[in-house]
């Protein structure tokens, strides 16, 4: 085992009297610390009507907190080379921040205030509207933008969380009031709240500044539970192209329901997605598409399993003429998986990446947070990352093509396309 | 805080700088080369970038897809990426397996295949690559914007090329810009992470010691003229806002002036992170900028920028126009940022804001080993490896007055490009 990984398994996991988890890492190599965690409060809580309120609510928590404005919030921790911030998510809202080690103190009083005693000041909500509404426009004009929200729109059924965007609309982020913020930061709630702590610090000193900050937020009923609608599964192949004027080029988005991050298909799932389209240069998809067919300079697969089954998708960035082609193309690659699953020399070469690439995420603060963040949300243990090389190697390619054939289809699937209009010539 | 970077010449001519770093049993090998589209001539846009592909589609010894596959099995990330001045490449691998970095790249220096029928597939998808930047409003200001600012020097292109460039450049043209820079005595290899250099240097004498020298490179012999008066461009396209950006020509880095202007491009906007791949701290909510355009509704997001460069390049001023006000306003607001500086220059608590911010900045920089051989060879390419060392001071010895005076001399209007985007009216709202 790498050093990295005992330092993982030996992390401190300390659980306040409000509820809230920490998990400190010492890593003494840069005079840094990072901070990163999440509260379990989402777009998954947010109302089609409210779609966007979950993302205003996070990103307000900074325009005001405890004593501070947002100015001083800003102007004290940027004159010490520290950063803190937060925004919302579709299952987490998430908070960080970076200082110089001596600084941690300063970084963490402030996120808890942020957290606990966000002051939503009316004049800054209008500020932060004004921000969003002017990104929202820029996105809504992103083709990348247009094909995900239909992706979503045909995938799930309208009273699904999974169905929207977590950036909402122009319309239901116009008809936001500061009173649906007030409401909507009621469920945050430290039970439902881990924070990571990464750096040249000490456990014990650590906890102890905890104590007064995240620690002393009180708790005010129950941590929210969550309760997404049933999921029908897709019975034909649904498409729709979304016309935009004034775009070069087209994106094309492939997609099927995929799976929990608990579920036990998990393992082989996420490496038949390897090898069907991130490997190397986007896997066989990139393989295909990119590097045989020259038609894009992006093409790859994703599988966003998390507390809920996510999209399993595809993507490409196309030129119009080539969008029928880069389908077919997508769809090929999916059958030929579906029908043959993988190539021993792909199972291992997948299984070898996996376990050969960890000590390259854990290097950094940020790289081993996430990593703890990620063991606390699904509940894989400390010594997830000592287990993890045993666990990958134990996925056999019976096990990948059988997940393939599960959830990957070339008859129930979404396809969604937007960019420049057909044209008729 | 950090060890220092040592520096080892092989005969062929390739420098080698090396940094022990213990902290993490990771290695990253880069290879950079002193070529970049300042380096095109005309008709021939685009082709640095191009090449950098190609390194990526095979030689005889490592068919195409091998590579890719060798570094995934063996747990490592890799890429390459072409910008201005230079081109790099690099494999960052657990530090057992960095003698695979030190293969693929002595072999793809000189070994690279440029297969007819890659050339060809590879053209489309760097076509496919422009016309994904053309769906964005920005790439057109910022492309008439360059062109304007450069008359003679290549910063007049971008980095992409021109999409009739890259239907026309041929097999052969590509082949012969490769061996023209791809040489070890135009390269430098950097090597930071857990490793015994004198161990890992006999490594590298293995692997690159017997590549031939080059003969010399063509110079870029073009020198942008002092402006005589201030340039304006609007862009009318379908887009979501009215943007606009200023563009003022700057020295290098090499210049005595260097420094201060980087102090105040950092009192508008906060010292950023020193990597493109992230993960500094966001300095700039509290910076001069941020408040008067987008604490003021102005604007959505306004910023300016000053990088290194190996000639003279741009000092800049961007920013987002929010609904309900234009750009005329927005640049009137940004101008008078400019003028309060020339006229009341920076007060000594920014100046010791951004010397703190830069502290910090390197910290976070020095956590991973891939971000400080970034810092380490791209100073190199544009100067010396030891300004990663000297740049603390260098920006310490700043003052408010030499603030004020490059914004004097150079944040002038005859020196500057005015580009604004308007939306037209005919965008489908995708609904």
């Amino acid at each position: 085992m790498a050093p990295e990984s005992r330092g993982i398994a030996g992390a401190t996991r300390y659980v306040a009297a409000n509820g809230l988890v920490a998990l400190i890492q010492r890593n003494p190599s840069a005079p840094t610390v990072s901070v990163r965690g999440e509260v379990q409060v989402g777009a998954v809580h947010e109302t089609a009507s409210q779609n966007g309120l979950a993302a205003f609510t996070g990103a307000a928590l900074i325009r005001g907190a405890g004593e501070r404005t947002f100015q001083q919030i800003v102007a004290e921790t940027e004159e010490r080379g520290c950063s803190v911030n937060a925004g919302g998510g579709l299952h987490t809202t998430g908070f960080a921040g970076k200082a110089l080690v001596e600084d941690l103190p300063l970084i963490l009083a402030i996120l808890a205030d942020m957290l606990a005693r966000p002051t939503f000041p009316p004049h800054e909500v209008e500020k932060l509207r004004g921000q969003f509404l002017t990104a929202l426009r820029e996105s809504e004009q992103e083709t990348s933008t247009q094909a995900w929200r239909a992706a979503r729109a045909l995938l799930y059924p309208s009273e699904h969380p999974y169905s929207r965007l977590t950036s909402g609309t122009i319309e239901t982020v116009q008809a936001l009031m500061r009173e649906d913020l007030l409401r909507f930061h009621q469920l945050y709630h430290p039970a439902a709240t881990t924070v990571a702590i990464v750096g040249d610090v000490e456990p014990e000193a650590v906890i102890a500044t905890l104590e007064s900050s995240l620690g002393a937020w009180p708790p005010v009923g129950p941590p929210p539970g969550l309760d997404l609608p049933p999921v029908p599964p897709l019975n034909a192949a649904l498409r729709r192209d979304v016309p935009m004027s004034g775009k070069i080029q087209s994106d094309v988005v492939w997609a099927v329901h995929g799976l929990r991050r608990t579920d036990p298909d998990y393992y082989p799932a996420m490496m038949a997605n390897m090898i069907l389209g991130r490997l190397g240069i986007g896997g066989r998809l990139g393989e295909n598409v990119r590097e045989e067919q020259g038609m894009a300079y992006y093409c790859y697969s994703n599988l966003d399993a998390d507390v809920g089954a996510g999209p399993w998708s595809a993507v490409a960035g196309v030129n119009p003429a080539n969008v029928e082609r880069a389908i077919e193309a997508l769809l090929h690659e999916v059958a030929r998986f579906v029908a043959e699953g993988p190539t021993e020399q792909e199972v291992s070469d997948a299984r070898d990446y996996l376990t050969g690439s960890l000590v390259l995420s854990l290097e950094t603060n940020d790289g081993i947070a996430a990593a703890l963040l990620a063991i606390e949300r699904f509940g894989l243990g400390l010594d997830f990352i000592e287990r993890y090389p045993a666990i990958i190697g134990a996925v056999s390619g019976d096990q990948i093509a059988n997940a393939a054939r599960r959830y990957l289809s070339t008859e129930r699937y979404v396809l969604a396309v937007a960019g420049p209009p057909a044209e008729n010539s | 805080m950090s060890t220092p970077v040592q520096a080892h010449t092989l005969s062929n001519g390739l420098l080698v700088l090396t940094r022990e770093v213990h902290s993490a049993p990771v290695t990253t090998s880069w290879i950079w080369y002193r070529v970049g589209s300042r380096n095109e001539p005309s008709g021939e846009t685009g082709i640095s970038h191009w090449v950098e592909h190609m390194l990526f589609k095979g030689t005889p010894s490592m068919p195409r897809g091998e590579l890719d596959r060798l570094i995934a099995r063996n747990g490592g990330v890799f890429n390459g990426f072409t910008w201005i001045d230079y081109t790099a490449y690099y494999e960052t691998l657990p530090a057992d397996r960095i003698e695979l970095g030190l293969r693929i790249e002595s072999d793809r220096m000189v070994n690279s295949l440029f297969d007819p029928a890659e050339v060809e597939s590879e053209r489309t998808v760097i076509i496919s690559e422009l016309e994904g930047y053309a769906n964005y409003p920005e790439t057109w200001l910022d492309e008439a914007v360059k062109a304007m600012a450069f008359t003679v020097h290549p910063y007049h292109h971008p980095v992409i090329g021109y999409k009739s460039d890259l239907l026309a450049i041929t097999r052969d043209e590509l082949y012969a810009y490769y061996h023209t820079f791809y040489t070890p005595n135009n390269a430098v290899l950097v090597l930071v992470g857990d490793f015994a250099t004198d161990t890992l240097l006999q490594q590298v004498e293995q692997y690159f010691g017997p590549l031939p020298r080059g003969p010399a490179l063509p110079a870029v012999r073009a020198v942008e003229p002092e402006p005589q008066g201030e340039r304006r461009v609007t862009i009318r396209r379908p887009g979501p806002a009215q943007y606009v950006q200023i563009a003022y020509l700057a020295p290098d880095c090499r210049s005595p002036d260097f420094a201060p202007l980087a102090v105040l491009d950092a009192v508008l906007s906060g010292a950023r992170s020193l990597s493109f791949m992230g993960g500094g701290a966001q300095t700039n909510r509290s910076a001069r900028i941020y408040k008067a355009l987008v604490e003021t509704e102005l604007a959505a997001a306004a910023w300016s920028t000053y990088a290194p460069t190996r000639d003279p390049f741009l000092f800049e001023l961007s920013a987002t126009v929010r609904e309900g006000r234009d750009a005329a306003t927005v640049e009137a607001a940004l101008l008078t940022e400019i003028e309060k500086i020339q006229q009341d220059g920076v007060s000594p608590e920014e100046l010791a804001r951004v010397l703190k911010q830069v502290r910090a900045q390197i910290a976070y920089n020095n956590e991973s080993v891939t971000d400080q051989a970034l810092q380490i060879g791209m100073w190199e390419m544009l100067d010396s490896y030891r300004r990663v060392e000297t740049l603390p001071q260098e920006l310490a010895a700043v003052t408010a007055e030499d603030v004020r005076r490059v914004a004097q001399t150079y944040l002038t209007e005859r020196r500057r490009v005015v580009g604004h985007f308007i939306p037209t009216e005919e965008q489908d709202d995708g609904a």
